[in-house]
């Protein structure tokens, strides 16, 4: 029953996310689908680390699984963190700039 | 005829500021718009094949150490430049036709920025000068900035802004890029950079070489639209003109590829190069289908979904075989061909509805049953369904990962067609055939003529692509062959 009501919460908390105006029962059955495809297709992306070390992949599959399903709604949250405010995209192109350009100075030649 | 190679710049590039200068002779400016952008995709297939050099200066051999220089700028024309240029040409008249036929008194600045966004990509896809290419590139920004502000939709101008402040960041950076490059190897030409690379002349793991595919990269995020820029790329496509729309995702399909083989032909030695592609492949993918799939303005839900499809373009890119270089252009042109029709297709829903608001939606079937078909039609090639262009692309790709040995990639790619599906289920339903909402008002308005007809030809395209993908793959492998 926690399960169930934890997924029920999730769609009452899908209701913020078309607000203002009504919710269909579409746009539900879309959000939670959205849900679903995001928390599988970040499982499954993080099991490419295999080719780096099995254990590895084992482990952060494992605990990316669990923080993902213990966090839903997730859909909300990123729907927040994506929205058209130029303050969070200056903020993330300037983070993914920092990353790219530590990741490839200090770990280019390790790759 | 090798003369005509630089025409395809020079023409849409001439015709831009022609009509920029005398755009208060409406007429005159239409028909002459009109004639312009017919020759732009008749230009690429006359072409002969090969290159050109820019001022006469034909490549130097150093006798010392046997090297080849190339002093002027070049431009190589293939069977890969003259498919998508054809395309783009092809796009870009379609898109001009609608235009005129939609408004009596045209915009010379309008017309200026649809003929220069083509000029920009076509060079952009043609020279073998990093720098050059660099130029075209902002070009291009400009271009899409004034399409998007050009429009008569709210807060475009305010989206406009914002992507021109995000490319002041992704430009300056690459243009370092580029610089560094300069210092290392002395030479702004591809092909020179590049057998300096392989040669062995450049460390490629010295620091300022890393640091250079660090920058150029980013500024090809921007270009492309990938995360961290997906979300400004898909609210630029909801803000333009539907026709405008169109044409904008095939100047950033065109742009992708454009970078991407330039960066492939100068850091393929480096694995780090594919992996990242790679990773922000996925990013898009995830991100861009998860996001449409939350979208109730059906412009932003599509901005997304083209998103999303250019991860497979860079998922092809990213694996570096023969098959899946081919596979992820192959899926390039056929993003170009199937976005450009869901944009003019729901552009038309727009156009006759003034609503984009699903929510506020249905029933339009029984009132535009050749538009509702076509959609249908477009949005299974998008979602990969056989037997049309989308399924060719997308069954290449998924072969080409599990025998790159990545079968968790082709599970992935199969799952993103799936929700791409899904999305365009759900909006198809609550658009076409779900029951009417009362207060939706539909007299007097219909959907342009030319619409329907563009819609139509681009669908044609798309089946014969899907039914005959040799006619357009063998000739990208044999291009592919000649890079890797």
């Amino acid at each position: 029953m926690k399960l169930y009501d934890q997924i029920f919460g999730v769609v009452k908390q899908f209701k913020k996310l078309f607000s203002p105006g009504p919710v269909t029962n579409a746009d539900v059955s879309g959000s939670i689908t959205a849900e679903i495809f995001l928390i599988v297709s970040m499982v499954l992306a993080v099991i490419l680390l295999r080719h780096i070390s099995p254990l590895l992949a084992g482990l952060v599959t494992l605990i990316l699984a669990i923080v993902l399903i213990s966090n839903i709604p997730l859909i909300p949250k990123f729907k927040i963190e994506q929205e058209d405010s130029l303050e969070k995209m200056l903020f993330y192109a300037i983070v993914v700039l920092a990353l790219i350009v530590t990741f490839i100075y200090w770990g280019g030649s390790l790759v | 005829m090798n003369e005509l190679i630089p025409l395809m710049v020079i023409v849409p590039l001439m015709a831009a500021l022609l009509i920029s200068a005398f755009s208060k002779f409406n007429r005159i400016t239409k028909i002459f718009a009109f004639v312009v952008a017919l020759c732009l995709p008749l230009i690429p297939i006359l072409s002969n094949y090969g290159l050109h050099y820019f001022g006469g200066y034909e490549p130097m051999l150093d006798n010392v150490t046997g090297v080849m220089f190339h002093p002027a700028i070049t431009y190589s024309f293939t069977f890969l430049q003259q498919v998508f240029i054809g395309a783009v040409g092809l796009l870009t008249f379609l898109v001009i036709f609608i235009y005129l036929t939609k408004y009596k008194e045209v915009s010379g600045p309008y017309l200026f920025l649809l003929f220069l966004g083509t000029a920009a990509v076509t060079a952009m896809i043609l020279t073998d000068d990093i720098f050059h290419m660099f130029v075209f590139f902002e070009i291009l920004a400009l271009a899409q900035v004034g399409i998007v502000a050009a429009s008569s939709i709210d807060y475009s101008y305010e989206m406009a802004l914002k992507y021109m402040i995000l490319g002041s960041i992704g430009s300056p950076m690459m243009l370092l890029g580029i610089g560094f490059l300069l210092a290392l190897t002395g030479s702004v030409n591809i092909t020179d950079i590049a057998s300096a690379v392989h040669m062995g002349l450049i460390d490629a793991t010295s620091p300022v070489f890393l640091l250079s595919l660090a920058l150029i990269f980013f500024g090809w995020l921007y270009a492309s639209g990938l995360p961290p820029f997906h979300t400004i790329k898909s609210g630029i496509y909801s803000k333009a003109e539907p026709h405008g729309a169109a044409l904008l995702q095939s100047f950033t399909v065109m742009a992708m590829i454009s970078i991407v083989l330039i960066m492939f032909r100068i850091y393929s030695s480096l694995p780090i190069f594919e992996v990242l592609i790679v990773f922000f492949s996925i990013l898009a993918m995830i991100l861009g289908v998860s996001l449409a799939l939350t979208q109730t303005d059906f412009r932003r839900m599509i901005g997304f979904l083209a998103v999303g499809e250019l991860g497979f373009i860079g998922l092809g890119i990213g694996l570096g075989t023969n098959f899946s270089l081919t596979a992820g252009l192959f899926q390039a042109l056929n993003e170009i061909l199937i976005t450009a029709l869901l944009f003019i297709g729901f552009g038309a829903i727009v156009n006759a509805t003034n609503e984009v608001d699903t929510r506020k939606l249905g029933g339009l079937l029984a009132y535009h049953p050749k538009v509702s078909i076509m959609l249908l039609i477009g949005g299974l090639a998008m979602a990969g369904v056989p037997p049309l262009n989308g399924f060719q692309s997308k069954l290449m790709l998924v072969q080409a990962s599990l025998s790159c040995g990545f079968p968790e990639l082709s599970i992935l790619a199969i799952m993103v067609s799936i929700a791409t599906f899904v999305v365009f289920v759900k909006t198809y339903y609550t658009i076409f055939l779900k029951p009417k909402p009362n207060d939706l008002e539909l007299e007097n308005r219909d959907v342009p003529r030319s619409m329907v007809l563009v819609m139509g030809i681009l669908l044609i395209i798309i089946v014969i692509l899907g039914i005959f993908p040799d006619m357009v793959t063998n000739g990208i492998s044999s291009f592919v062959g000649g890079i890797l």
